[in-house]
C-alpha cells in the first residue's frame, strides 16, 4: 500500500488536528500559497500534497472555492427536466460565476433541488426563489416514508439514554455480538452486500491498540436519499450501531463520513451527538463500562463521488488523495491511518440496535433466503408518492410501485435502480423482480442502494448514457487506466455522435466496456458498463442510428 | 501450497504476489507492466499486469491485477489467456490516445525506455478513438541544472510520486486534479528548479517513458559499456552503474541489485560527475621554480622529489618528514602511502584526514569495544525499534543513508535527535533534545542518569559482557542533573522522556557523525554513546548497536590501512617491539620505527618551530578544510618542501613546491571501505585524464624511485598483500568482493560478518568510562569578547572543500555559503536575510551572507565551508579533542556585524 509515510504524518496530528479539515477550511478562506505552504509545513508533508487534495474535490478547487449556490445536477433532477429553469432563475439573483454545481443533494423525490448557504431547497417558483435567497430560511426537506414490514430502521425510539443501554448488555459478550450478527446474516446496505459481523470479526482480532469504526455517509448514488433519510431522523440508530461496533472490535473513535451535499444531515447527526454529550453517552467508560471510551468526529467529504469507496473514503479522511487503494490490506487490518478499521453503511450500522435487542434469528426470519431484513428504498419523483420506504428483503417491485409510489405521474420507459452503477431495467420487466441482491443480479441488474430514478418515455436514452459516462469521467479518480481514460473517451465518443456527422464503432464501443468493467480498479470503472449494456440490450431500436 | 500456470503446478513461496509468482517461474517477460517497481510499493494503476484467475482448471476466469494480488492455494491463474492479452492492448490504445505518436520507438541512436519496451512487447495497437482531449500541449520544464520533465509523454503511472515520498521521503513530486485531469505537479505547482526538490534522480530512474529524464538523458544511453563501481562522495558506499560512450562518461544509473543502495543515490553521485574532465584538472607535473608552478615531466618530479627527501632525511632524520594520506583515495592507495611513510622513509609521521573528522570516533570504539567500527549494518534500519541520532545530519552527509532513515522517521518510529540544529531528521523525530553545542557529554551523562534511574538497564549483558558499570553508574547517579541542565540548556523531564523511550525499544540504534567528534570531549563523547549501548543490551545483534556515519568515502579504510601515526595497518600498536618484528618482516625490511608519529596538527606546530621539513599531502585540500588557516599558511612557509598529489589546484596545491596530478576515482581500479565495514570494488571506468596517475601508482613509482622494489599498482595483487598484513582482511580478494563487496573481519574462507560483537567484544568485555563534562577552552577564553557559538556543517550538494562539486553544475544549484542566523539575534544586530555580513573570531574574519533561520537557537550561529571564496576556515580555532587532537569545527566563539 503506498503512501505510508504521508498516512503516518497525518496519523501524528490526529483527528483533533486533522489535516483534510484543516485543508478544507483552508480552501474556503481562500488560503494564500504561503498558508498552504506553512500548513504542509506543519504536518511535515509535501507542498503538493496539499495542492493534490484540494485540486481533487469539487467544493475545494480554486475555480469553485467562491460559488455562492449550487444547482443539482444529480440523475434524477436531471431526468426530470426541471434544472435549466432553475439555473437561469438563479441567474436573477447571482453572477454567473456564483453558480455551480453538485452531484445530487439528495431531493429526488421533488427535484428543482439547490445548494445556498449550506442548506439545500426545492423550489416550485421564482416567488418562492426570491423569497429563500433574501431570508436564507431553512425548509423541510419532505418526503413519504412508510414500510410493509417488522420497523428495523424506522422505528422512533423513546428515550436516548434507554436506547443506548442495551450497550451495557453486550459489554461483557462481544462475541455474542459478532455471532447475532452471523445469526443475522446482514449484508452491507452500500451495494456490495458484504455480510457484516465478518468486519467486526477480522477486526476484532487484529492486536492494535488504536482502532476505528468508520460510517460511510457519503451517499453519493444520484437518486438516492436514504442514508440522508437515517441521519436526519433517526441518527442514534447510525450512532447506537458505531458505538456497539466500537464496543466489539476496541475502537475508542467512530468517523461519519458525511458529503457535504447533505449539510442538514451533519447539523442532525452533530445535534444527536450533542445529546450524547449531554447524557454522558459518550467519552470515557461509558455507561461504568471499564475500558470503554468513544468518541465521535464528523468528517465533511468536499464533493468527489470516488470518496463512496471505502478505501477513497480512508484517503479522504487523512487528508490525502482519495484515490482508490489496491486490495489486500483490507480496512479491517489497515484501514483508517493505517489501523483496523471497521467501515460501513449508514444504514448497515442502523441496524445493529434492532439485531441486537431482538436477536440475529428473529432479523434472520425477514426477508428471503439470502437476503435477510429490511432495506430502505429512495422513489423519485416521476412517482405519485416519492419518498423512502423500509420494504422487507423478498417484496416485488411491483408492489413497492403500486402500494407506496401509487404509480408513476407520466409514463416511463426505465429505471435505473441502485445508482450510476446499477442497471438500467425496462419497465416491462419490473414485473418479474423482486427487491433483494439476488433477483435483481441473476436478472443482470443490481440492487445496490436501492434507489429508483425513472427515465421517462420522452428521455432520449443516448443522453442518459452520455450522463453515466460523462459522471464517470469526472468522478473517476483518476489513478486506474481504464477508468481514467477509458470513462473520457467513452464519453467523447457518445458525445461526437449526437453532436457530428459521426457513428460510434461498435467492437470499439464493445472493446471499451470490457476494458472498463474487467480492467478497473474499483467498482466506478468496473461498474459503468452494466447500465451500459442494459442500455444497449434493451433500448437497441433507439440506440443504434449513433452506431457504425 | 501449490498454484497453476496454465494449468501447470508450481510451488507458490509465502506472502508472494501473483506477478511475482508468474515472473519467478516464467521470467520477468511474461507478464508486462507499467506502473510496477520493485523497489517501490505495489499500486495497481495501470492494471496491464492483470491475469485471469479462476478456482479450478478452465473455470470462470476473473481479471485480476497481479501485481497487488497475494497468490493463494490451488489458484488457477490464466496470465496470457485471450482476454487478457485483448485487456493489455485495449488499455494500451488508450495510454496512446494521450501519448505522443512520435515516441512509440526509441530515436535514432537512443535506447528504448521501459514503456517503449513494454508495448513493443504487448503489440503497439492501433489507434481506434478519435481525436479528443489530451495532455499533448504541455510544455517541458527545463530550467534545473539537472532534472527535466516532459509531461506530454507523461503515463499518470505515479512511479515519480511514489520514488520521491517511499524512496528519498520528499514529495516533491504529487498529483494534482482529477480524473483525466490529473496532473504531475512539483512542489505547489511550479518547476524542478524552484521546488525543494533535492536532484536525487529517483524519479528520473523509475520514470518508464521519457516525461521525467536528466541533463544527459541516462536511461536511453547506448553505452559501449556499463562500469559498475562504487561512488567518492560520502561513506555510505553506493554502487552506480556509468555508462561509457568513446571512452567518456556519459550519464550515470543506481542498480538495483545493490545491497549498499539498492536502485538509489543522490545528486552527487548520480549527477556531479563532470568535473572528472573539467578543463581545471590537473594533467602535468608542476614543480615550483623562481616562485612558479612549472610543468615538468614526471621523471623529472621524482627525480626532485628523491634527491629533496633524501636530502633532509639526511640532515634531519625520517622524522622531519610527514605524510598526510586521503580518505577520499582507495584502500590500496592508503596502505601504500602509510607503507611508503613507515617503510621506505622510515617514521611513523602518517596521518589522514580522518585527524579532522573520525579518530575519535576510532579512538573511542577501540577504548569500549576494541574496536573502532561500525558494530551493525544499515539494513538493520528496517527492523530496529528507535533511532538516536547524535550530532549527524545524514539527509545531507549521507544522503541514501539518510533517506532510509527519514523513511523511519516519517513512520513515527522512536526517533531521538540530539543536535544543535533543526536538522530534517530532527524535525521528524519523535524527540529532538536541541542542546547548546558543545555540550553533548553533559548531555548524555543526563540521558545515561534516566536510563539508570528509570530501570533500563539490562544488567544480564551488562554483568556477562561489559566491565566497570558499577563504578561508571555510581559517578551517573552522584550528578547534579540540575547543574547539567543549566549547562545544557535542556529540560530534565525531555530527556528523561527521550531515555524513557530508548531503553523501552527492544531494539536501539544509534547512528553519530562529526557533531559527535569534532568537540574538545569527542572521544569522551563516542564512549559515552557506546556505554549507553552497551548498558541497554544493544551490541551484538541485528539492527542495535553503535554505527558511526562516516563523512568521506573511505575514512574507514584509510584507518584499516593504518593511515594513522600510533597503529599501523590493521590498528597494531606502532610502538609495540613485535609488531614492529611483523611489520618489518611483511614489508622485507630491515626494521620499523620504533616511536609513535605525529599527528596532522603536530605537524604543522613542529613545523613553524623549524622541525619538520617534509610533508606529503595525498588529495587533501588541507589549507582549506583544518582550522585555523592563517597558522597552516605558517607552517607550510616553513617547510623545505610540501608534495601535493591533487585533481585540481586547491588552496593547498597552490601553496606546494612539487603538484602531482592525481586520476579520480573514475580512473582507477581499487577498493573502498564504507560505514558499515564492506569493503567493495572501485573499477576503472575511463583512462585517467592527461597524464595523471592513480596515487597509488605515484607511491609505487616513488617507492621504487627511492630503492624500495614495489610491485605496480594493482588492486588484485596488493589485496593479496594487504590480506597477508591485515588480519580482518584475511579472506578478501578481487574476485570475492564481487559486486557487492564483504564486510570485515573476512575469515579465511571469505565468510564476512554483517554484525560484530556477537558473542563477546574483541577486548574481550566491554568497557565502561565515566567523564565529567568539560566546557572547551575555545569558549573559556573567547566567548566574554565573542559571545555566538559558531558551528559548522556540509550541504547536500557539496563534497567538502567542494574541489569536486563546485566544478559541477551542483554549483549552480548551490552557489554560495551562507551563515544560518537565529531571527532574534538577526534583529539584535538589524540583519536582514540575504544581507553580506562579516562573521568574526579571535583569529579573524570573513564576509558571509546571512539567512535568517530558525533551524538555529538564539545565541548559535551555523555555515558550510565550501566555498573559498568565504574561507571560514579563517576563522576557526585550534582547539581539538583531547586525546585525538581532531580540531572542535563545531564550537567556535564568533561574533558578526552589518558591513559599513
Amino acid at each position: 500500500m503506498s503512501s505510508k509515510n504521508l498516512r503516518a504524518l497525518s496519523y501524528r496530528k490526529g483527528m483533533d488536528d486533522n489535516l483534510f479539515d484543516n485543508i478544507s477550511d483552508l480552501s474556503y478562506k481562500n488560503g494564500s500559497e504561503e498558508e498552504f505552504k506553512e500548513l504542509a509545513s506543519e504536518f511535515h508533508i509535501g507542498e503538493s500534497v496539499v495542492l493534490g487534495t484540494s485540486t481533487f474535490y469539487d467544493f475545494l478547487r480554486p475555480e469553485n472555492v467562491n460559488k455562492k449556490v449550487h444547482v443539482c445536477n444529480g440523475t434524477a433532477c436531471m431526468t426530470s427536466g426541471t434544472q435549466d429553469k432553475l439555473s437561469e432563475s438563479l441567474k436573477n439573483h447571482f453572477h454567473e460565476n456564483e453558480i455551480g454545481h453538485a452531484a445530487c443533494l439528495g431531493h429526488c423525490h421533488s427535484n428543482s433541488a439547490f445548494m445556498y448557504d449550506d442548506k439545500t431547497y426545492t423550489v416550485n417558483n421564482s416567488d418562492e426563489l426570491a423569497e429563500i435567497i433574501k431570508s436564507k430560511s431553512e425548509k423541510d426537506n419532505k418526503y413519504s416514508t412508510g414500510t410493509n414490514t417488522t420497523p428495523i430502521l424506522s422505528e422512533e425510539i423513546e428515550s436516548v439514554t434507554k436506547f443506548y443501554s442495551l450497550l451495557k448488555n453486550w459489554a461483557n459478550n462481544k462475541q455474542g455480538i459478532i455471532d447475532n450478527l452471523k445469526a443475522s446474516n446482514l449484508r452491507g446496505r452500500g451495494g456490495a452486500g458484504f455480510p457484516f459481523y465478518f468486519k467486526l470479526d477480522s477486526a476484532s482480532k487484529v492486536d492494535e491498540k488504536q482502532k476505528y469504526i468508520v460510517c460511510n455517509a457519503d451517499e453519493g448514488d444520484p437518486g438516492a436519499y436514504s442514508d440522508m433519510y437515517l441521519m436526519e431522523q433517526h441518527p442514534h440508530k447510525v450512532l447506537f450501531g458505531m458505538m456497539v461496533a466500537g464496543l466489539t472490535i476496541g475502537a475508542n473513535t467512530g468517523v461519519l463520513y458525511i458529503r457535504g451535499e447533505y449539510p442538514d444531515s451533519i447539523r442532525k447527526i452533530e445535534k444527536a451527538i450533542k445529546q450524547l454529550t449531554i447524557r454522558n453517552l459518550i467519552g470515557e467508560n461509558i455507561f461504568g463500562i471499564d475500558g470503554f471510551n468513544f468518541n465521535f468526529k464528523i468528517t465533511r467529504g468536499q464533493g468527489a463521488y470516488v470518496c463512496g469507496e471505502e478505501t477513497a473514503l480512508l484517503n479522504s479522511i487523512e487528508g490525502l488523495r482519495p484515490e482508490v487503494r489496491v486490495r489486500p490490506p483490507y480496512p479491517t487490518v489497515e484501514g483508517l491511518y493505517g489501523k483496523p478499521t471497521v467501515l460501513s453503511n449508514v444504514e448497515t450500522f442502523a441496524n445493529l440496535h434492532w439485531i441486537l435487542q431482538n436477536s440475529g434469528e428473529a432479523y434472520a426470519k425477514l426477508g428471503t433466503e439470502k437476503s435477510k431484513g429490511t432495506k430502505l428504498v429512495s422513489l423519485d419523483g416521476y412517482f405519485n408518492n416519492p419518498g423512502v420506504f423500509e420494504i422487507e428483503m423478498g417484496t416485488p417491485l411491483k408492489t413497492i410501485f403500486e402500494e407506496f409510489g401509487k404509480g408513476f405521474k407520466s409514463d416511463v420507459k426505465a429505471l435505473q435502480i441502485g445508482g450510476p452503477l446499477g442497471g438500467i431495467v425496462p419497465i416491462d420487466m419490473i414485473d418479474k423482480l423482486t427487491l433483494d441482491f439476488e433477483s435483481l443480479g441473476e436478472n443482470g441488474f443490481l440492487l445496490g442502494h436501492a434507489s429508483f430514478v425513472s427515465i421517462p418515455v420522452d428521455f432520449p436514452m443516448i443522453k442518459f448514457i452520455d450522463h453515466l459516462l460523462k459522471f464517470t469521467a469526472d468522478e473517476s479518480c483518476g489513478k486506474c487506466y481504464p477508468c481514467r481514460i477509458g470513462a473520457k473517451r467513452g464519453h467523447e465518443l457518445v458525445a461526437k455522435a449526437q453532436n457530428e456527422d459521426f457513428k460510434i464503432n461498435r467492437e470499439l464501443f464493445d472493446d471499451l466496456l470490457e476494458t472498463l468493467e474487467i480492467g478497473s480498479l474499483c467498482a466506478l470503472g468496473g461498474g459503468v458498463p452494466l447500465p451500459l449494456k442494459n442500455a444497449m440490450m434493451y433500448f437497441e431500436d433507439e440506440l443504434k442510428q449513433y452506431f457504425e | 501450497m501449490k498454484a497453476y500456470i496454465d494449468n501447470i503446478a508450481h510451488e507458490i513461496n509465502k506472502g508472494e504476489t501473483m506477478l511475482e509468482f508468474v515472473r519467478r517461474v516464467k521470467g520477468h517477460d511474461s507478464i508486462p507492466t507499467m506502473c510496477q517497481a520493485d523497489n517501490l510499493e505495489n499500486f495497481g494503476s495501470c492494471r496491464v499486469c492483470s491475469v485471469d484467475v479462476a478456482l479450478q482448471k478452465d473455470g470462470n476466469p476473473k481479471a485480476m491485477a497481479s501485481c497487488h494480488t497475494p497468490v493463494s492455494d490451488g489458484q488457477y491463474i490464466y496470465p496470457n489467456s485471450d482476454r487478457i492479452i485483448k485487456l493489455r492492448k485495449n488499455i494500451t490504445e488508450l495510454i496512446l490516445t494521450d501519448y505522443p505518436a512520435d515516441k512509440l520507438k526509441p530515436a535514432d541512436g537512443r535506447k528504448a525506455t521501459e514503456f517503449q519496451e513494454t508495448i513493443a512487447q504487448i503489440g503497439i495497437p492501433e489507434v481506434r478513438y478519435p481525436k479528443g482531449e489530451n495532455h499533448l500541449y504541455l510544455e517541458p520544464d527545463t530550467e534545473h541544472p539537472y532534472i527535466k520533465s516532459d509531461l506530454s509523454q507523461c503515463i499518470n503511472c505515479y512511479r515519480c510520486v511514489r520514488a520521491c515520498e517511499e524512496i528519498q521521503g520528499e514529495m516533491i513530486l504529487g498529483m494534482s486534479g482529477r480524473g483525466f485531469a490529473n496532473s504531475i505537479i512539483k512542489g505547489f505547482d511550479t518547476t524542478f528548479d524552484l521546488s525543494a526538490c533535492v536532484a536525487c534522480g529517483a524519479c528520473v530512474q523509475t520514470c518508464p517513458t521519457e516525461a521525467l529524464t536528466d541533463k544527459y538523458e541516462t536511461k536511453t544511453i547506448i553505452a559501449d559499456e556499463v562500469v559498475r563501481t562504487t561512488c567518492t562522495y560520502c561513506g555510505v558506499g553506493c554502487q552506480l552503474d556509468i555508462s561509457v560512450v568513446d571512452g567518456e562518461i556519459k550519464g550515470i544509473q543506481a542498480p538495483i541489485d545493490a545491497e549498499v543502495n539498492a536502485g538509489h543515490t543522490c545528486i552527487k553521485g548520480r549527477y556531479a560527475f563532470e568535473f572528472y574532465n573539467h578543463p581545471d584538472r590537473v594533467k602535468e607535473p608542476l614543480i615550483r621554480k623562481n616562485g612558479k608552478l612549472e610543468e615538468v615531466s614526471w621523471d623529472e618530479a621524482y627525480e626532485f622529489i628523491a634527491t629533496k627527501l633524501t636530502d633532509i632525511k639526511d640532515e634531519f632524520g625520517a622524522d622531519a618528514i610527514g605524510g598526510i594520506s586521503s580518505s577520499r583515495a582507495t584502500n590500496e592507495e592508503n596502505y601504500l602511502m602509510q607503507k611508503f611513510i613507515r617503510a621506505v622513509i622510515g617514521t611513523n609521521n602518517i596521518d589522514g584526514c580522518a585527524r579532522v573528522c573520525h579518530a575519535p570516533t576510532a579512538y573511542g570504539m577501540q577504548k569500549a569495544f576494541g574496536t573502532g567500527a561500525a558494530t551493525n549494518s544499515i539494513y538493520g534500519v528496517g527492523i530496529t525499534d528507535a533511532f538516536l541520532v547524535v550530532g549527524a545530519n545524514p539527509t545531507h552527509a549521507h544522503p541514501v543513508t539518510g533517506a532510509k532513515l527519514k523513511q523511519e522517521f516519517m513512520k513515527g518510529k522512536t526517533s531521538i535527535v540530539i543536535d544543535p540544529v533543526k536538522t530534517d531528521l530532527a524535525n521528524l523525530a519523535t524527540h529532538h533534545l536541541q542542546l547548546k553545542p558543545g555540550t553533548n557529554v553533559a548531555t548524555l551523562n543526563m540521558f545515561i542518569y534516566y536510563l539508570i534511574k528509570e530501570r533500563f538497564v539490562d544488567y544480564e549483558r551488562v554483568n556477562s559482557r561489559t566491565e566497570f558499570f558499577d563504578d561508571f553508574k555510581k559517578q551517573i547517579l552522584d550528578l547534579d542533573i540540575t547543574e547539567l541542565e543549566n549547562i545544557t540548556g535542556l529540560r530534565k523531564e525531555e530527556v528523561r522522556e527521550a531515555a524513557i523511550a530508548y531503553g523501552s525499544a527492544d531494539k536501539a540504534m544509534e547512528f553519530h557523525g562529526l557533531g559527535v567528534t569534532e568537540h574538545y570531549q569527542g572521544s569522551k563523547t563516542v564512549m559515552l554513546l557506546a556505554n549507553i549501548a552497551m548498558m541497554t543490551g544493544n551490541v551484538g545483534k541485528n539492527g542495535v548497536g553503535l554505527n558511526p556515519l562516516r563523512g568521506q568515502n573511505n575514512v574507514q579504510g584509510a584507518a584499516d590501512m593504518g593511515v594513522q601515526p600510533h597503529q599501523g595497518a590493521g590498528y597494531m600498536d606502532v610502538e609495540d617491539p613485535d609488531i614492529q618484528t611483523y611489520y618489518a618482516e611483511k614489508y622485507g625490511v630491515e626494521k620499523m620505527p620504533e616511536k609513535e608519529g605525529l599527528k596532522i596538527p603536530e605537524m604543522f606546530d613542529l613545523a613553524i618551530d623549524g622541525k619538520f621539513k617534509a610533508l606529503w599531502i595525498m588529495g587533501e585540500d588541507t589549507l582549506m578544510t583544518d582550522p585555523n588557516t592563517k597558522h597552516i599558511e605558517k607552517a607550510f612557509a616553513n617547510l623545505d618542501i610540501l608534495i601535493v598529489q591533487e585533481l585540481f589546484m586547491s588552496a593547498t596545491a597552490e601553496a606546494a613546491d612539487v603538484v602531482l596530478p592525481a586520476s579520480s576515482y573514475l580512473e582507477k581500479n581499487g577498493t573502498f571501505t564504507n560505514g558499515e565495514r564492506r569493503v567493495q570494488r572501485v573499477n576503472k571506468v575511463v583512462e585517467p585524464i592527461g597524464n595523471s596517475k592513480p596515487d597509488g601508482q605515484i607511491m609505487v613509482d616513488i617507492m621504487n624511485k627511492m630503492g624500495y622494489s614495489q610491485k605496480g599498482y594493482d588492486a588484485e595483487l596488493l589485496l593479496e598483500e594487504i590480506s597477508g598484513v591485515v588480519p580482518f582482511f584475511k579472506g578478501i580478494t578481487w574476485d570475492r568482493l564481487a559486486t557487492n563487496g564483504l564486510q570485515w573481519p573476512v575469515a579465511a574462507d571469505g565468510t564476512d560478518t554483517k554484525i560484530l560483537h556477537e558473542e563477546m567484544c574483541k577486548r574481550g568485555k566491554g568497557r565502561f568510562h565515566y567523564f565529567d563534562y568539560k566546557n572547551s577552552p575555545e569558549l573559556e577564553e573567547h566567548s566574554a569578547k565573542f559571545p555566538y557559538i559558531l558551528t559548522t556543517s556540509r550541504r547536500l550538494e557539496h563534497y567538502n572543500s567542494g574541489t569536486m562539486t563546485r566544478r559541477t553544475d551542483n554549483q549552480l544549484i548551490a552557489p554560495n555559503d551562507y551563515l544560518q542566523i537565529n531571527p532574534f539575534d538577526a534583529k539584535t544586530k538589524g540583519i536582514a536575510d540575504n544581507e553580506l555580513i562579516r562573521i568574526f573570531s579571535d583569529r579573524g574574519g570573513v564576509k558571509i551572507i546571512a539567512k535568517i533561520s530558525s533551524d538555529v537557537d538564539p545565541g548559535v550561529v551555523r555555515t558550510t565551508f565550501h566555498q573559498p571564496e568565504v574561507f571560514i576556515n579563517m576563522i576557526t580555532g585550534n582547539v581539538g579533542d583531547m586525546e585525538t587532537l581532531t580540531p572542535e569545527y563545531k564550537v567556535v566563539a564568533v561574533d558578526f556585524e552589518k558591513l559599513n
